[in-house]
């Protein structure tokens, strides 16, 4: 039996600092290593200013960097062949590694944290372009394609109502980096998909609205991909209200989207079509440089 | 075998042995160096991130515009530093210098989640690196620290002034690799890595790592944090670059290849520096 103060002065040992070993090395050997050790050191150095250059936006350097060193470093990282399309190839496939790390996380059964009423926040009407005027809702229909009936379904908001009414305080998280509480209450896309079941080997809801506005007030549909195993989940709605009130435009209505678990340009607001599909449909943001699959 | 038989000139430097020790890993060199190209475009990019959505805010200026108090700063610059002046968008001043520019947020997205898995790959490397040459062992703070910080803050204090009145002012004597200040910011630049890619996970995945989020409180806890750690992180190379310069060539060139002449307590935490006093008696 080992006396009973042995481990922890084994834990001091490892702990404690030891003068470190001293050798004899000649002065020229030294000077050798050194010298080897400091080209290597200078060529990395060199090869990062050039990543640097290649990775960061034209025009971001103007402020920081004079006239002359821009000129040269253009030409440098010409030449090694570091173009555009590369750095833009280069930062997507980044981007589909972080989503497959968001993908391999995902569990179904991990809840979204909830929060109560007085917990609620304001939240902002963040629609990119102009807000949709009102006048949409009058003939609003919810169209469903890709389905097992191999036909297409169209659905009013009478149809929704018959839907048992889920509600949950949830945040909202946008990719800017605010996010907000609110009240959201409508009906589980778990629902809507047991009764209007998906094509067998679909794995993707294409949701889009026609009735999405640009800038300027031109139509600019916008549309969004959600795996289905997202779309189960217990905590994704297809909302009708907020706050305890029917959607308003601002927000959406009739019918908007509402996945906690995805970053708020996901939860699409003014829902007018529903398409399953095996394939991965597009997204309106993965179109312009941001990612696709969007999991927190 | 001919290049070996003939005859070459004396070398110009002498074969005369030196004693040398390796205060520094591989790895911890390696890492050390890397940090810099990689804390550069986090910063670069995450100020652009910031921009999009600034958790600093105050109501809204109507002179400019502006509710946040980074473009505030720019602007208070265009508007005190000469350098600076008729600078025609003084609310993204700051984001035109410290960042990779405003409406830039796909591609600092991007650019982040790049410098940030890399940055998780170094920090890694750097702690197999501490403990595989053991520079742990100088880094884990000990019960004399806090005298011992004490007296080298007293020492800086009082460098220049008794620099200027000609008075002795002799280094605290230090027994080990680093005197209590330095260990306890080297120990801490891990520290606040590990903090800034605790928080940065937080804020990236609040829902599959929700009891991550909830160890900053809520979201903005998170944001919060990864906003200071970058602040310590960023004001850290500020003295260590000045101390490094101050300390001499065969501290930095020991960051480099690895080696140092400084062998002896004497040379290294300056034990007994030979412009010290006699005891008095």
């Amino acid at each position: 039996m080992a006396p009973p103060r042995k481990p922890r002065r084994r834990l001091r040992d490892l702990l404690a600092e030891t003068d470190p070993p001293t050798t004899l090395v000649s002065e020229r050997k030294l000077r050798s290593a050194s010298r080897r050790d400091f080209l290597i050191f200078g060529a990395a150095a060199t090869a990062a200013a050039a990543g640097f250059w290649w990775l960061l936006p034209d025009g971001a350097a103007e402020e920081k960097l004079p006239e002359g060193a821009i000129h040269a470093l253009d030409t440098a990282a010409a030449r090694l062949g570091l173009t555009k399309d590369r750095r833009e190839k280069f930062l997507n496939r980044t981007l589909s590694f972080d989503d497959d790390v968001a993908e391999a996380l995902f569990s179904r059964g991990r809840k979204v944290r909830t929060y109560t009423k007085g917990q609620v926040t304001p939240l902002r009407n963040n629609y990119n372009g102009a807000t949709p005027g009102p006048a949409y809702l009058a003939d609003w229909k919810l169209e469903l394609s890709g389905l097992a009936s191999g036909r297409t379904e169209t659905l009013g908001i009478e149809d929704l109502r018959k839907f048992p009414f889920r509600e949950q305080i949830t945040r909202l998280v946008c990719v800017e980096g605010w996010s907000a509480v609110a009240w959201w209450g409508g009906l589980r896309f778990a629902d809507l998909l047991d009764a209007h079941p998906p094509a067998p080997g679909a794995r993707w809801a294409g949701i889009e609205s026609s009735v999405n506005l640009d800038i300027d007030g031109n139509e600019d549909p916008y549309y969004v991909s959600i795996d289905l195993e997202t779309a189960r989940h217990p905590q994704a709605l297809l909302a009708t209200h907020m706050a305890g009130r029917p959607l308003g435009v601002d927000h959406g209505a009739p019918l908007r989207l509402l996945v906690p678990m995805k970053l708020g340009l996901k939860n699409i607001k003014a829902i007018t079509a529903i398409t399953y599909s095996a394939a991965q449909p597009d997204d309106y943001w993965a179109e312009r440089g941001y990612s696709k699959y969007d999991g927190l | 075998m001919s290049a070996r038989s003939r005859a070459v000139p004396a070398p110009r430097v002498p074969e005369t042995p030196v004693r040398i020790k390796y205060p520094h890993h591989f790895l911890v060199r390696l890492t050390h160096w890397a940090n810099v190209p990689l804390l550069a475009g986090l910063i670069l990019s995450g100020l652009a991130i910031y921009w999009a959505a600034p958790v600093f805010v105050h109501a809204q200026n109507p002179a400019t515009g502006s509710n946040d108090y980074l473009a505030d700063l720019g602007v208070w610059i265009v508007n005190h530093v000469p350098a600076a002046k008729s600078y025609p968008r003084p609310t993204t001043w700051f984001y035109d210098h410290f960042s990779i520019g405003p409406g830039q947020l796909a591609l600092a997205l991007r650019l982040h989640w790049f410098f940030a898995y890399l940055f998780m790959a170094n920090g890694a490397l750097y702690l197999v690196g501490l403990l595989a040459g053991g520079g742990y062992r100088a880094l884990l703070p000990r019960r004399a620290d806090v005298r011992g910080a004490v007296a080298m803050m007293r020492y800086y204090l009082g460098w220049l002034p008794m620099k200027l009145f000609r008075c002795p002012w002799p280094h605290p004597e230090v027994g080990t690799k680093y005197n209590a200040l330095q260990r306890a910011a080297y120990f801490s630049m891990p520290v606040f890595g590990a903090l800034s890619v605790l928080s940065g996970w937080a804020m990236h995945k609040p829902v599959q790592l929700h009891w991550l989020e909830r160890l900053f409180v809520n979201y903005d806890g998170a944001r919060i944090v990864h906003f200071a750690a970058m602040v310590v992180l960023g004001t850290f190379v500020v003295p260590h670059v000045i101390l490094v310069a101050v300390d001499g060539w065969d501290t930095f060139r020991s960051m480099v290849t690895g080696w140092s002449k400084r062998t002896t307590a004497k040379e290294t935490g300056h034990g007994s520096a030979p412009e010290a006093p006699p005891p008095a008696a």
